[in-house]
């Protein structure tokens, strides 16, 4: 288990396979969620991850292909697209600025 | 009023469909795809491929079938399509009533999906949507109603 200092956090990237479904509907859902604490959300294809994302959040079953692709990054996956718990830890920590495990 | 979005028009939009399982209602979205001229035929084996590796159920008996990256090729244009099953698909992760079937070449479909998730966060608008029994309340609950209103 690692941590992040959640107050760092600028760039959220929500990442699947194809980058034209999932995750876009899920960026727009978060987008609206962390945009009070001035944090951008956005999605891609899980190969093509940004440098600069400070988080990575991509379904349980990619969790190891975004590692392999950015090793450096704290990936989070999820099981559900609606109401996963790791959303609201990411969102909690976001806000309170406290340590998110990964 | 004409009904559509640029990426949702009535004429994607099927109602009442039935399907006797996952792969069933996949070649339908599939093919209705191929037939919109969306898509070249190689991108539906995509759709399956893909949704064997991982589930595209999003909840509140919705999935969002599509291709892989590497069929991006053989989409010709960013299209949406909605195949609704009144009696319920067995999706594994639970039963889908409704199937948003995506082929995407950019950007252009992204509100509607932006409307698709506010609309499921909302168990009203899900259910609406799941039980639409015209066209219209489809586009209109997926925001076709908002962009007329800013047109």
């Amino acid at each position: 288990m690692s941590t992040l200092d959640a107050s760092t956090i600028k760039k959220v990237i929500v990442a699947c396979d194809a980058g034209m479904g999932s995750s876009v509907m899920l960026a727009g859902q978060l987008s609206s969620a962390l945009a009070p604490y001035s944090v951008k959300v956005q999605h891609a294809p899980v190969n093509q991850i940004p440098d600069d994302a400070d988080v990575v959040l991509c379904q349980q079953g990619l969790v190891a292909r975004a590692k392999a692709v950015k090793p450096d990054k704290p990936v989070l996956g999820f099981t559900m697209f609606l109401g996963d718990p790791v959303f609201d830890k990411l969102q909690k920590a976001i806000r309170d600025g406290g340590d998110l495990e990964y | 009023m004409t009904l559509s979005t640029d990426t949702l028009s009535a004429e994607a939009i099927r109602l009442g469909a039935t399907a006797k399982d996952r792969a069933e209602a996949i070649e339908q979205c599939g093919r209705l795809l191929v037939d919109l001229g969306a898509v070249e035929e190689p991108y539906v084996a995509a759709m399956h491929e893909r949704e064997k590796a991982v589930s595209t159920f999003v909840g509140e008996g919705v999935a969002i079938p599509h291709g892989t990256n590497e069929a991006r090729q053989y989409v010709k244009r960013t299209q949406l399509a909605v195949v609704q099953y009144p009696d319920g698909i067995d999706w594994g992760a639970g039963t889908v009533h409704l199937c948003v079937a995506i082929a995407a070449s950019g950007e252009e479909h992204v509100e509607v999906l932006a409307a698709l998730s506010k609309v499921l966060m909302d168990e009203q608008k899900a259910a609406a949507l799941r039980t639409a029994t015209d066209a219209a309340t489809v586009l209109s609950l997926l925001g076709n109603d908002q962009q007329e209103a800013h047109a």
